[in-house]
């Protein structure tokens, strides 16, 4: 009430009307309301005299300015006679009274409730954005910079009175001269939406890249080469992960960011460039001192573009930390890193062992089917490099043996190509295999893991475990589907 | 921000803006919130939410058509957090009902 101006109008009008009923003086002018300019008073004794004069001078036309004023108008005496009535001592409760009314422009529809957790609150109070993503079907999610939120719609049979500046008993004082404040209700609300935390789904990210493959500058007119490209601002938009979250997941893509496109290489044409670039280590002796990324770069620019060479020597090499360089400065070369910005400064690599031997295993079991484990061991170890060795670890998550059968075999299991879903993932792991040993299944639900539930924890909730021949098994808990 | 359990309703099916609800107190020793809705006297408590409610408001679609035609793709919806509610006052228990015409003594 306090907020609204002052007007300094005669009540000449009502005194003369009530006369004898109440001095002038006792008329306290609250302002203007706010429906039809006529200005408000307060008169301590009670609101029906001034509703019945405001009648008969054919201010209140309609029963809705009735309303309006008697909203406007709750005496203290008749809040105190409804207080006598409910038993209860004025003395017990503070001087300050807060009608509620309902406002005039109760809007139930235009609000929405959000339930933010402290992360998500801290980044709206920040002054940041976040963005509710996906495509029309998908279901809503919520990203704040670096998670992602189910949003799930909530409703509940209580009824929430959504009140601003409503004070609350610690606000008022104990003394004081006893007031009635108007609040006013702005929507009434039954139903509000939560947040979960969950995985960004990423999934579709590898999907939607896959419809145009790079495979070269001179093969982008190709008819095979004409699907859809996307920029960093389209792939946000698609999908459902915060920026960092999509970040991350493009570099477990190995995507390299070609003209402006978010591009995965074709695997023919990565081979290609990592032959390039291996024949080219071997020749200059790289290997042992190191690959000067400028100068790889320089010689290989011809027949690959630039970019593409960075990327890949990045993603296949780890980059050497030069003595001279500062950790600071090795901090700015991580942040260049994660946002695929390059820096010209000539940096080396050393071509990792794992990823390259990996990389070689791939080749060999990619278009193979089931192939002899013995055979496969011999083949992997004469195409990687001479000055590398091969190791079972490197095949994690890529490729399962099956030591049971005669003679054993091993064939290709990618763990990229694997359901988002949680359930759908066992689902599919035991249609696959029936039993999986904690080293064998690791790799390929390590990344359904959160916060809260472990590997071991997934297996508890979603596989039943046994002994076989002394070694932990574990089997599906539901009927395999 | 109030919350009552069930809802409130009118005899009259007639719009409820504008209207009355109650009167709101504050006991003097433990800010115990009374609220006295007609002839029903409620008590409550004031509790912290244990996650704070973000109130959000929609954009004036205006704003979100012109966007559309700038960029000619789907049009961007945006809501504007308005408030953030951290406190409710609770009325959870039944009402007690005030009896009114009880003589006075003199």
């Amino acid at each position: 009430m306090n907020e609204y101006p002052r007007y300094n109008w005669s009540c000449q009008g009502m005194a003369n009307f009530c006369k004898g009923t109440f001095l002038e003086q006792e008329l306290v002018p609250l302002g203007l309301c706010l429906n039809c300019g006529i200005c408000i008073y307060k008169w301590p004794k009670s609101t029906c005299v001034v509703m019945e004069w405001m009648y008969l001078m054919g201010l209140a036309r309609d029963n809705a300015a009735i309303n309006h004023f008697e909203a406007l108008f709750r005496s203290l005496e008749d809040i105190n006679t409804v207080l006598e009535f409910a038993k209860l001592e004025k003395k017990d409760v503070k001087p300050v009274v807060q009608s509620v009314f309902f406002s005039p422009e109760l809007d139930n529809e235009s609000y929405k409730l959000l339930e933010v957790d402290e992360s998500v609150l801290d980044s709206i109070l920040s002054g940041k954005q976040v963005v509710i993503r996906g495509d029309e079907e998908d279901s809503a999610v919520l990203c704040t910079d670096d998670k992602t939120y189910d949003i799930k719609e909530a409703d509940i049979s209580n009824a929430m009175l959504i009140i601003p500046d409503l004070k609350v008993g610690k606000d008022l004082s104990n003394v004081g001269e006893q007031n009635a404040h108007i609040t006013q209700v702005t929507s009434v609300m039954h139903n509000y939406y939560e947040l979960r935390p969950c995985k960004p789904k990423v999934k579709k990210l590898k999907s939607l890249l896959e419809e145009n493959k790079f495979s070269g500058m001179e093969s982008e007119n190709d008819e095979s080469h004409q699907g859809q490209k996307y920029t960093f601002q389209d792939l946000l938009n698609l999908v459902q992960a915060s920026e960092i979250e999509i970040k991350t997941a493009l570099d477990k893509l190995q995507a390299c960011h070609i003209e402006g496109h978010w591009r995965v290489l074709d695997f023919d044409f990565l081979s290609q460039v990592l032959n390039h670039i291996m024949r080219l280590c071997e020749e200059n002796d790289w290997l042992t001192s190191g690959i000067p990324l400028e100068d790889c770069c320089q010689t290989l620019e011809e027949l690959f573009p630039r970019s593409v060479l960075e990327h890949v020597v990045h993603c296949y090499g780890d980059s050497i930390k030069p003595a001279n360089k500062t950790d600071e400065e090795e901090e700015q070369m991580e942040i260049d890193r994660i946002t695929h910005r390059y820096v010209v400064d000539t940096k080396f690599y050393n071509l990792n062992e794992d990823k390259i031997c990996r990389f070689f295993a791939e080749l060999v079991l990619r278009h193979a089917g089931k192939f002899n484990f013995q055979e496969f061991l011999k083949v992997w170890e004469q195409t990687v490099p001479s000055e590398m060795k091969t190791s079972l670890h490197q095949l994690e998550g890529m490729a399962l043996i099956d030591r049971n059968c005669k003679p054993e075999v091993i064939w290709y299991f990618p763990s990229e190509n694997l359901p988002e879903d949680v359930g759908e993932r066992f689902n599919f792991l035991f249609k696959t295999q029936e039993k999986w040993t904690l080293e064998e299944i690791k790799p390929y639900i390590s990344d359904l893991t959160t916060e809260k539930m472990d590997v071991g924890a997934l297996l508890t909730k979603y596989a039943r475990a046994s002994l076989q021949n002394g070694i932990k098994v574990f089997n599906s808990r539901k009927p395999v589907t | 921000m109030i919350e009552l359990q069930g809802s409130l309703e009118t005899r009259q099916p007639v719009p409820l803006s504008g209207k009355f609800v109650g009167d709101l107190h504050f006991t003097q020793q433990k800010d115990v919130p009374i609220l006295i809705i007609g002839h029903h006297i409620l008590y409550g408590k004031c509790m912290d939410l244990e996650k704070p409610f973000a109130v959000l408001v929609k954009n004036s679609s205006s704003n979100a058509e012109e966007s559309a035609m700038d960029t000619d793709k789907t049009p961007e919806t945006s809501y504007k957090v308005k408030a953030i509610i951290r406190k409710k006052l609770l009325f959870k228990q039944r009402p007690k009902p005030i009896i009114a015409n009880v003589p006075k003594k003199l």
